[in-house]
């Protein structure tokens, strides 16, 4: 049974799935329709279907305006899908919660709390004992590099250890599930690829599923295990990818996918997509 | 092929766009406007531009707020005056203040709140005077609340707009974490916030200023604005200059005081920035 596909062609996803064939998220026929004052509803998104695997990268791909920061905010309860249904653990998602801990573009480093006390701020909403959340916060504020920045505010820091304090405290909160926003779409090209590489390692160590969007094509494809391509008008799964030629892998390092045949077709084959979809004129 | 530096200097002028000016330079600067203010007022009595019985001289002036204080209880007075500040200005920021984080926070508090707030917001708070007057005399009531009145209203429509603009990502950050609704509004709202609560505070403390006054002219013994009333009588400008003088005086302390009340309350703010 296929239930994730839209249209384009199948591929199979071959990636670092787990041994259990149950999906941590899925979407079904997922739709959301604006209403607008005296007008036809507008509509945003329509049939979504995908499933993320446990300890997977998956990765919302499109040009803009194709909805994908909408299907993310879904995810993360922070919308209300008009249509269809999504589950996290075979459970119906009804609102935020702990367990889908989102990071932003923008910067949500609270301010007026250390660096320390930001990453302890998940735990401090949870109830965790004052001595666990002091362990758990050093050992990612470690993972992330800042333990020399650890008593710092925040307006000492600069945008890409700003991004590291937000997804260290995600993090730290132990969500089963870690949405991102574009999340270093707001950082200069070198501090980019550091996050990614960064981003993958720390991904691995806490064991966490990912659902990450991106407009960035070499980003999509150096982190994900699977990449959903979307489409706009109407904003749908146009083509679910796996990038096949890592068989498998996950990269380490930016440069290595330079090497690796297979790549060059992906980028190719990526960037007509968005030249398709993203220009107005081609509705076929 | 070397430029000599002495002869090629950068450029510094006294007018210039953007350019920046020293610490130094600012404070002579911003003492000489004073001195400049004052020794023309000196010289327009000295010479005898100016009637001194209209106008009495700076050094006058200040002889007279010495005697007053020494000699006539004006003390009792200022701190009456600062007292009717006080009470009236903790009561309408205890209302006011969660108030408007409310009705900034939630759109159910502010769709029933602020029809009525903002319509009171049109009503110039003296037009109340008469009728204050009637329902409570001449007693302290009718000037507590006069400037209750005077403040509130702007007070609660500053912080709901303050409230309101924090920003979303820092609210739905807090969600995603797990966070209940009233622990983000303890925990992400206020303290976002208070910032600009405070300087919401600063700013109408000094409206409230204002109505002190009016109310200690038109309807009081005692209190600053009273005296300077009271000295109109005996045509004696001098008090009524010293009163100017110290209501000014009063004012630029109490901003000096939350001033540093918001630099030792929020040491992680850039207080450049935020002044």
């Amino acid at each position: 049974m296929n239930l994730s596909h839209a249209k384009g062609e199948a591929s199979t996803a071959t990636a670092v799935r787990a041994s259990t064939d149950e999906p941590k998220l899925r979407l079904e026929r997922v739709g959301k329709s604006f209403h607008v004052p005296r007008g036809p509803d507008i509509e945003a998104i329509t049939d979504v279907s995908f499933s993320t695997y446990e300890n997977e990268v998956c990765v919302l791909l499109g040009p803009s305006g194709c909805g994908k920061s909408t299907v993310l905010r879904m995810v993360a309860g922070l919308e209300q899908p008009t249509s269809g249904e999504l589950t996290l653990d075979g459970q119906p998602i009804v609102g935020p919660a702990q367990e889908r801990g989102m990071v932003f573009q923008a910067y949500t480093s609270f301010d007026w709390l250390t660096v320390q006390q930001n990453v302890e701020y998940g735990m401090r909403l949870n109830h965790v004992p004052r001595g666990e959340r002091r362990e758990r916060a050093a050992h990612f504020i470690d993972l992330v590099g800042l333990s020399r920045f650890a008593d710092a505010y925040p307006r000492h820091l600069s945008g890409g250890m700003k991004q590291r304090v937000a997804i260290a405290r995600t993090l730290a909160n132990q969500p089963s599930l870690l949405l991102m926003d574009e999340p270093f779409g707001a950082l200069d090209a070198q501090t980019r690829w550091q996050m990614q590489e960064l981003m993958l390692s720390i991904a691995e160590a806490a064991n966490t599923t990912v659902l990450m969007v991106t407009h960035d094509i070499e980003e999509a494809i150096f982190l994900a295990d699977r990449i959903e391509f979307m489409s706009r008008h109407p904003g749908t799964v146009h083509e679910e990818i796996a990038p096949s030629f890592k068989q498998g892998r996950r990269l380490r390092q930016k440069e290595e996918l330079i090497g690796l045949s297979g790549y060059d077709d992906l980028e190719r084959h990526i960037l007509q997509l968005m030249r398709e979809q993203g220009s107005d004129s081609t509705d076929h | 092929m070397a430029v000599g530096r002495d002869d090629h200097a950068f450029r510094q002028r006294w007018f210039e766009f953007l350019a920046p000016i020293s610490r130094k330079w600012r404070i002579i600067l911003g003492t000489s406007i004073w001195i400049l203010f004052f020794g023309l007022w000196e010289l327009a009595v000295l010479s005898g531009w100016v009637n001194t019985l209209l106008v009495p001289s700076p050094l006058q002036v200040i002889n007279t707020l010495y005697e007053l204080f020494a000699e006539r209880g004006f003390l009792m007075d200022v701190g009456i005056s600062v007292a009717r500040i006080l009470g009236s200005f903790v009561v309408a920021c205890a209302i006011a203040i969660p108030l408007g984080v409310l009705m900034g926070s939630f759109k159910a508090v502010e769709s029933f709140v602020n029809p009525f707030v903002s319509a009171w917001r049109y009503l110039p708070a003296p037009a109340f005077i008469p009728i204050l007057l009637m329902w409570f005399g001449t007693g302290e009531l009718p000037k507590l609340a006069l400037l209750f009145l005077g403040v509130i209203f702007f007070l609660i429509t500053l912080i709901m707009d303050h409230t309101s603009q924090v920003r979303s990502e820092l609210i739905e950050t807090a969600m995603t974490l797990g966070g209940q609704r009233w622990q983000i509004l303890w925990t992400v709202v206020v303290p976002a916030v208070l910032p600009s609560i405070v300087t919401s505070m600063r700013q109408m403390l000094a409206i409230a200023w204002t109505y002190l006054v009016i109310a200690e002219i038109i309807a009081s013994t005692t209190g600053i604005g009273a005296m300077m009333m009271r000295a109109r009588r005996f045509l004696n400008t001098d008090e009524i200059m010293a009163g100017i003088l110290i209501i000014g005086l009063l004012g630029l302390a109490f901003d000096v005081m939350f001033r540093w009340l918001q630099r030792v309350l929020f040491p992680y703010l850039d207080q450049e920035g935020h002044a």
